[in-house]
């Protein structure tokens, strides 16, 4: 499996923030002599450029949430990197920030890489007030005196529309939106180059979500940082992000600008996807698709959605489709878009 | 703060409410049991010669009268509740006439200064290397300790004490095997005297010490692994926060919660006196006089010993229930 791997344009704004290439990570269990391998990465590369929001979108079990743990470094066994490389700007000479030493991890976690989680709301410490998840997580890389770094949180927090008495409040005091807005304003503190977003909104409600991707896309905006954005929602994905993967079954099957990828899909999983999403003023019945997610300890062989797909013809059970740039910055992993030269 | 003045006062009154309840059941228990304490006494003595059928009878009326016995069981029971709130519980039976406050005064000491010692310390380790084998799962030192509290776990007590007391009191006899300090010492602060309780003091609680640190132990470590898979600690590693402090005030700060609880809990049953304990190890504290006192039919004793412990139970459960909102801010008073 090689991928092409986008060049950078050139211009400022084209500088790689994140390159991945060909990466495999699996999980690795040994049951009574009995190996089992699960290949829930298995052959991804792209690219995130600096002051973008990155989508990366695919259903449950689609390989997302491994691909993101793999990125940010937490990597415990069963789970293994088997192959490929992830350079980061601000990480050089690594090939991942599983390699790196824990005293780099510490420097560079939360000063130039942060995370925000699915269960943002329960990320604060329960029995400690919220200023002393502030100190633990940010003091160490601001530094200066702690009255000035007070300061420091208590603007930060204006900017997610909290006031400061939250700082000594403690989590459980607080509404689940403000709990949300406050480990965002955590999350962001360092204004870190990279953030990695799972799922961010996914656990909210409709309003609060709109708040929440507002407040991201605004930080982001004023912090000029990248951010990774992970969600299966594919109306987020149209709101927030600039360029848009579709993952599916371990690997990437498309990428391209969002309104691109919304307005022109080429691979047959995501023309589904796209097309199984609502429309104001239609109430036609939207068709699913057939069949469910392969089981990735047994995937199928060459593309593994050929036994969903309805344009599957005889190479795609043979032969792994390689990611092709269909039109400039567009690029697909599909015989019947790129023609049958896959092999 | 109305508001914790008010729980206060109604967790209060269910203490009381408790201590009635409790000392109730001792009080119905010991008077129900077949042994009749003045029987026993007039069997000890007339067991020495003959005495006139006139003079036993005279004896019996006032025994019933000295341990509360005389009259109706409304009037029994209402001098019983005299007693108690005046903290007089008589004269002992079987060391007749000391009172029973004098004898509780003697024992306590001994099984406080030894239950309070041990059961701190097999806390304080227990839940300290509980909390490191779990947070440091790869160590091989704490999983050997693992394996250790395990297999400690389901000795039975009384073979663990055997099992010490034939190790160090025979088979490399270098600790006393009983009492609290050797016998005709004078009871006053000299260096001989201290020396003494502590060699004696070390096989009770080493023994009391290795069955406690391994309970906390596994407690502690399966409290640990719990909180371990909690968002804000997965968070606070992604975040790259110091792991002792991550170990510290993450994980410890909350798998401890339930500890406290527990140690206050243990705290307060240390006034039952460790009985096993403290009848293996023929140590002189308030377990050993209970069971002498329960064979002896001495209800004035049992009842004291019983209505103490009663007390430092129910005082040691609403200690930690007023505490309970200091350590932990998410139990809301209300």
């Amino acid at each position: 499996m090689h991928a092409s791997v986008e060049q950078p344009h050139g211009d400022q704004e084209a500088q790689p923030l994140l390159v991945v290439r060909d990466l495999q990570a699996y999980y690795r269990t040994s049951h009574a002599g009995v190996r089992r391998g699960i290949r829930a990465v298995d052959g991804v590369s792209f690219t995130v450029r600096r002051g973008e929001i990155y989508g990366l979108a695919g259903e449950s079990s689609s390989g997302k949430t491994t691909l993101i743990k793999s990125i940010a470094g937490a990597i415990k066994p069963p789970l293994e990197i088997v192959g490929g490389s992830m350079e980061f700007a601000f990480l050089s000479g690594y090939g991942g920030l599983h390699r790196a030493a824990r005293a780099e991890l510490e420097r560079i976690r939360w000063r130039h890489l942060s995370y925000i989680m699915q269960g943002s709301m329960n990320v604060l410490n329960p029995v400690r007030r919220v200023r002393s998840s502030f100190v633990d997580f940010a003091y160490p890389h601001i530094g200066g005196s702690l009255k000035q770094f007070e300061q420091l949180v208590v603007a930060h927090l204006a900017r997610v529309k909290l006031d400061p008495s939250v700082l000594t409040a403690f989590p459980h005091e607080l509404s689940g939106g403000m709990r949300q807005r406050a480990a965002l304003a955590l999350a962001t503190i360092c204004r870190p180059g990279f953030i990695i977003a799972d799922e961010p909104t996914t656990a909210l409600d409709v309003v609060v979500q709109k708040e929440v991707l507002g407040m991201i896309r605004g930080i982001q905006r004023e912090t000029g940082s990248s951010v990774l954005f992970v969600t299966h929602d594919m109306g987020v994905h149209a709101h927030i992000t600039d360029r848009l993967a579709i993952m599916y079954a371990g690997r990437l099957v498309e990428e391209a600008a969002t309104a691109e990828i919304f307005r022109n899909p080429l691979h047959p999983y995501t023309k589904n996807l796209i097309s199984s999403l609502p429309r104001i003023g239609e109430d036609a019945p939207r068709a699913g698709l057939a069949g469910a997610p392969p089981n990735l300890a047994d995937p199928p062989s060459g593309c593994r959605f050929h036994p969903r797909c309805p344009l599957a013809s005889e190479i795609c059970c043979r032969e792994v489709p390689v990611m092709r740039e269909a039109s400039s910055g567009h690029r697909v992993a599909c015989f019947a878009v790129n023609g049958g030269d896959g092999a | 703060m109305s508001g914790y003045a008010g729980y206060v006062g109604r967790r209060l009154a269910q203490f009381l409410l408790v201590v009635f309840i409790g000392i109730n059941i001792a009080y119905v228990v010991t008077h129900a049991s077949p042994i009749d304490p003045v029987e026993q006494s007039i069997s000890a003595v007339t067991s020495f010669g003959n005495t006139a059928p006139d003079a036993i009878e005279q004896m019996r009326k006032s025994l019933r009268e000295l341990y509360g016995l005389g009259g109706t069981p409304v009037q029994q029971y209402l001098t019983f509740w005299k007693r108690i709130l005046s903290a007089d519980f008589g004269p002992s039976l079987s060391a007749f006439p000391t009172p029973v406050g004098t004898l509780i005064g003697r024992a306590l000491p001994w099984t406080a200064g030894l239950l309070t010692v041990s059961t701190l310390i097999a806390w304080v380790l227990g839940n300290l290397l509980g909390g490191l084998a779990g947070y440091y799962r790869q160590s091989r030192g704490l999983k050997l300790m693992g394996v250790i509290a395990m297999g400690l776990h389901p000795i039975p007590y009384y073979i663990l004490a055997m099992l010490l007391l034939i190790l160090f009191g025979f088979i490399w006899p270098v600790l006393p095997i009983s009492g609290g300090a050797t016998m005709n010492l004078p009871q006053t602060l000299t260096p001989e005297f201290v020396f003494s309780v502590l060699q004696h003091a070390v096989l009770p609680a080493l023994s009391l010490i290795l069955i406690g640190v391994g309970s906390w132990f596994l407690g502690m470590r399966s409290l640990v692994s719990n909180v371990l898979a909690e968002d804000y600690v997965v968070y606070a590693e992604l975040a790259g926060v110091n792991s002792w402090r991550i170990l510290t005030s993450y994980v410890m700060r909350n798998a401890l919660v339930p500890q406290v609880t527990g140690l206050a809990m243990s705290l307060g049953g240390i006034f039952n006196g460790a009985v096993i304990t403290e009848k293996v190890f023929g140590y002189p504290g308030l377990g050993s006089l209970l069971v002498d006192a329960v064979y002896a039919g001495d209800y004035g004793l049992v009842l004291g010993v019983t209505t103490i412990s009663i007390l430092s139970v129910s005082v040691g459960v609403l200690a930690i229930d007023l505490l309970y909102p200091l350590l932990d801010p998410r139990v809301k008073v209300s």
